[in-house]
């Protein structure tokens, strides 16, 4: 391994001292002089015209200083993917409860309270529909029967299928005729929250030059100031938006959210106006995921050889395409050679709240399903789950689905780890009332890219500043900054994280798909390099030796065979300022990076009450290929976090939507079940460092991967306990033990007829 | 009706006037625009607003303001002494126990009014002790182990 000096060791991280001690500011935590506070009317209806709004006791309330409906904004749709199907507020017609209608600004928030309940919203309800698999199918009422009207129809089928998606490889009829073993299964998996424990909060201002001043609470600083701009119609140049400190995002926080509310409403008094949502609006207002249908079909020969697979994937999207359901052909053959497959993925649209991203949206879901599956062919074929998983696993040279060539990786190597540290295969000892069992799964991610851009400069005592666009949502900044110093042999404490903004650091992708350490880092990088290459032509000049003679590192630029012979990056910091090239910046600036997948192998050990059904799982062991440790402690704490956020989904967490009418049934953390501290069992983390091509010092993506493997592998592991595979999510104690009593009458049972009409028409 | 009340707030003496039905919470961050204590829930289900009253950990979004009336609390504001971070803040910076850092104060204070209560620190204890603070980045590990850390270096300092 090579020698490094500051990546590769346990940094704390550049923020920590902030937060410990409570300074670190939040959105919420803006307080302006003069400041008006933000609350928000929305719909009671989940599709009704809007007759009529009555805002006039609200605005006659003292204390009120504007109340906005969506009339008052330009008459524009946007989108948070490729379909522009959504206005900002309410314009005519709710399409899901708790769709915002009106907005009031008021002194207080109790004034701005009693002024939402002052309005007066008349509804005259239309047809909905709430169940995906009756929404996509010919009986149902559209939810937006102007859909082709929307810009970026093209991947529509019509009705209420919002978008479809299509991946196929060789022959798959004839696949399945080369194939012993057919398995035909469907999977279900539950509507989910992002769980950020910071709710959204937005403070909007505007500048006396009329220039909007947004402090958010967001992953994508860059993506909130061009929506802001398009549906305020304003030149994006008079927008600025600063992404403060943030609680939490997962992909919540990807896009526009509510910011244009406060942000008209300061326009209208010309006074900074503050929204933080309730936890209840944390539910009910961003975008959270809802239901998915996963049906699979799979071809094995007898020597345990998959040829081929059939999946149809239908994501309830509720009212807008908030996020594409990409996942259900990106990861319909999970981490497995499958020469013949035919994937279809659909988005549908529902009258319920839209969905969000969070965390590699869908690939959870998908991976439950596949992962599960490929347990439930290998217990068919009589081989060993593990043995199975390694003879049809990808190597290098393989096609991935996208059409990749798939690069070096380490999913060998992580399974070989997770082998050796669980000593699989395993058989655990049970008792009549506790069953125990052992399950594993493997994940699959890409290393995120995207437009990255970075900044160093070389201040006067020799300490760089680093200014990136990227939110720190994962301890990236810490990250940056030891890629920083590596590249130009500082220390970490010589090197400056700027606090930014949209107007001083130039654009770059949102905080997202496990990007910034990836891409980002890679932008650091050269830009490190771009600046030593400076210092090195200021020192060869100033020593009078050529460039190639010099080396830069210790915080100086010496002569190789005489360092003695050397200027410190102080002095060359200072001389620069007079110099020809003047003060030196090092810059970089990319669109995308190369392909470079990402594996991770999970497994679980699980015990079932036999009485209950309750599980709990004893023990959880990860392998996943990194790349490359920047920071092994944060990358540790990455894997854990996104593994027991999988635990979550696999045993506890579920937003529970009315049947009728789609509204959110329990939009409180009381009723919404994340792990505690008391749930969690230890999780160990074993780090695979196969270097990528193009990552920065070879590192890898890290934050999506484990959060994809925990329910199928706890799944598998109530399998190898009990004997029964339940194929909806969450695994709640109830579904396990009904399915331990042979009552498997899943609520959620679809039949594969069902999801076949799902089929293009 | 609006009515004037005192806190004692990290040792110093605070006054406000604030509605009958204001929770110390709102007062601590709307009047005294100390918000390094957060508001994850307002409902008393996240921990994120925990701070010590008269040495308790409790929500602060579920305490009304005037019941704290007279009353010390203990913000994460004041845990640290000039430069000097307390054991468990210094704990969870170099331990990895935070990543967004909403949840942090909560936790940190949830864990210093655990040591303070003089309960045996055993991990299952320092679990229960923050069972009720949700923190949805670290999966737990970290925090547990960095309170450890700071019960190792408490015993350590008074010996």
């Amino acid at each position: 391994m090579a020698d490094f000096q500051t990546i590769g060791q346990n940094h704390i991280r550049v923020d920590a001292l902030d937060k410990v001690t409570g300074k670190a500011i939040y959105a919420g935590d803006v307080y302006l002089p003069g400041m008006l506070m933000c609350k928000l009317v929305v719909s009671t209806h989940s599709h009704a015209r809007i007759v009529s709004i009555d805002t006039s006791a609200a605005e006659e309330l003292p204390g009120v200083r504007a109340v906005i409906t969506g009339k008052d904004y330009p008459d524009a749709r946007f989108g948070s993917g490729a379909l522009k199907d959504r206005r900002v507020m309410a314009v005519d017609e709710v399409f899901y409860i708790g769709e915002p209608i009106a907005a009031v600004a008021a002194d207080d928030e109790i004034t701005a309270l009693e002024a939402v309940e002052l309005i007066k919203v008349q509804y005259q309800g239309i047809d909905k529909v709430v169940d995906p698999l009756e929404a996509i199918s010919t009986r149902s009422s559209d939810v937006h029967p102007d859909l082709e009207d929307f810009e970026g129809y093209g991947f529509a089928l019509g009705g209420n299928n919002c978008t479809m998606l299509d991946a196929d490889r060789g022959d798959v009829d004839q696949g399945f005729k080369d194939s012993d073993i057919i398995v035909e299964e469907t999977y279900h998996t539950q509507p989910i929250s992002q769980g950020f424990l910071e709710p959204m909060a937005c403070v909007a201002d505007v500048e006396a030059n009329g220039r909007l001043d947004i402090y958010a609470s967001t992953q994508g600083p860059y993506q909130v100031r061009s929506q802001l701009a398009s549906v305020l119609d304003m030149a994006i140049g008079n927008i600025k938006v600063t992404a403060m400190e943030m609680g939490g995002g997962f992909g919540a926080k990807l896009r526009l959210a509510f910011e244009a509310f406060p942000a008209l409403l300061a326009m209208k008094t010309g006074r900074p106006v503050k929204l933080v949502n309730t936890r209840e609006e944390a539910f009910t207002l961003n975008g959270p995921r809802l239901e998915t249908n996963i049906y699979l079909k799979t071809g094995v020969t007898k020597d345990g050889k998959i040829m081929a697979r059939e999946a149809r994937s239908i994501f309830d999207v509720g009212a807008y395409l908030g996020a594409g359901p990409n996942a259900g052909v990106g990861h319909g053959l999970g981490a497995y050679k499958i020469p013949n497959f035919k994937l279809r993925s659909y988005g549908v649209y529902t009258n319920k709240i839209y969905v969000g991203s969070y965390r590699a949206s869908g690939v959870a879901d998908m991976t439950f399903a596949t992962e599960s599956h490929t347990d439930v062919i290998a217990h068919k074929l009589g081989m060993d789950p593990f043995e199975f998983r390694l003879k049809n696993a990808l190597s290098e040279g393989d096609t991935a689905v996208n059409g990749s060539t798939i690069p070096e990786n380490g999913l060998m190597e992580t399974m070989a780890a997770l082998k050796e540290r669980m000593g699989l295969p395993k058989k655990l000892t049970s008792t009549p009332k506790e069953a125990r069992g052992i399950g594993i799964s493997v994940g699959e991610w890409r290393s995120g890219s995207g437009p990255s851009t970075a900044s160093i400069s070389v201040n006067e005592d020799g300490t760089v500043s680093l200014l990136t666009g990227s939110v720190d949502i994962s301890g990236s900044d810490t990250s940056l900054a030891q890629i920083a110093a590596e590249a130009l042999g500082l220390r970490l404490d010589q090197v400056v994280v700027a606090k930014r903004n949209t107007d001083m650091a130039p654009f770059t992708g949102p905080s997202g798909g496990s990007r910034i350490v990836y891409s980002q880092g890679r932008a650091v990088q050269n830009a490190a390099e771009d600046a030593k290459s400076k210092l090195l032509d200021l020192a060869a000049d100033r020593l009078g030796v050529p460039v190639e003679a010099l080396e830069c590192s210790g915080g100086s630029v010496y002569v190789q065979d005489n360092p003695p012979q050397s200027m410190d990056l102080g002095q060359l910091g200072r001389m620069s300022l007079s110099s020809r090239g003047g003060p030196i910046i090092g810059t970089s600036s990319l669109s995308s990076l190369p392909y470079a997948p990402v594996f991770n192998a999970q497994g679980a050990e699980v015990i079932v009450d036999k009485e209950t059904g309750q599980v709990r799982v004893t023990r959880f062991v990860q392998a996943q290929d990194i790349g490359r440790a920047i920071n092994p402690m944060g990358v540790e704490g990455q894997l854990e976090g996104g593994a027991v956020q999988g635990i979550g989904r696999a045993l506890s967490e579920e937003i529970l939507i009315h049947k009728e009418t789609g509204e959110v049934r329990n939009p409180s953390l009381a009723t919404y079940l994340m792990p505690l501290s008391v749930d969690m069992p230890e999780i160990e983390n074993i780090l695979i460092e196969i270097p990528s091509a193009d990552g920065p010092f070879g590192a890898r993506a890290v934050a999506e991967s484990p959060g994809f493997g925990p329910p199928a592998a706890i799944a598998n592991a109530i399998y190898d306990a009990v004997g029964v595979r339940v194929k909806t999510l969450p695994l709640s104690a109830e579904r396990v033990l009904a399915a331990i009593q042979g009552n498997d009458d899943d609520e959620y049972t679809v039949d594969a007829d069902e999801l076949r009409a799902a089929e293009e028409p | 009706m609006k009515k004037q009340l005192q806190i004692t707030v990290n040792g110093e003496l605070r006054q406000a006037l604030v509605e009958p039905f204001y929770s110390l919470l709102d007062t601590l961050r709307d009047e005294m625009h100390m918000t390094g204590t957060k508001k994850g829930c307002d409902e008393g289900d996240c921990g994120a607003c925990t701070v010590l009253l008269n040495g308790k950990p409790v929500c602060s979004c579920l305490v009304l303001a005037h019941s704290a009336h007279d009353g010390e609390v203990t913000t994460i504001e004041g845990l640290a002494v000039g430069q000097d971070l307390h054991p468990v803040q210094k704990a969870f910076a170099e331990y990895g126990g935070l990543q967004c850092g909403y949840c942090t104060p909560g936790i940190i204070l949830s864990a210093v009014g655990f040591l303070e209560s003089g309960e045996e620190p055993t991990e299952e204890n320092i679990k229960h002790a923050l069972g009720g603070n949700l923190c949805r980045c670290t999966g737990y590990s970290k925090v547990i182990e960095s309170v450890m850390v700071a019960v190792k270096a408490t015993e350590k300092a008074t010996g």
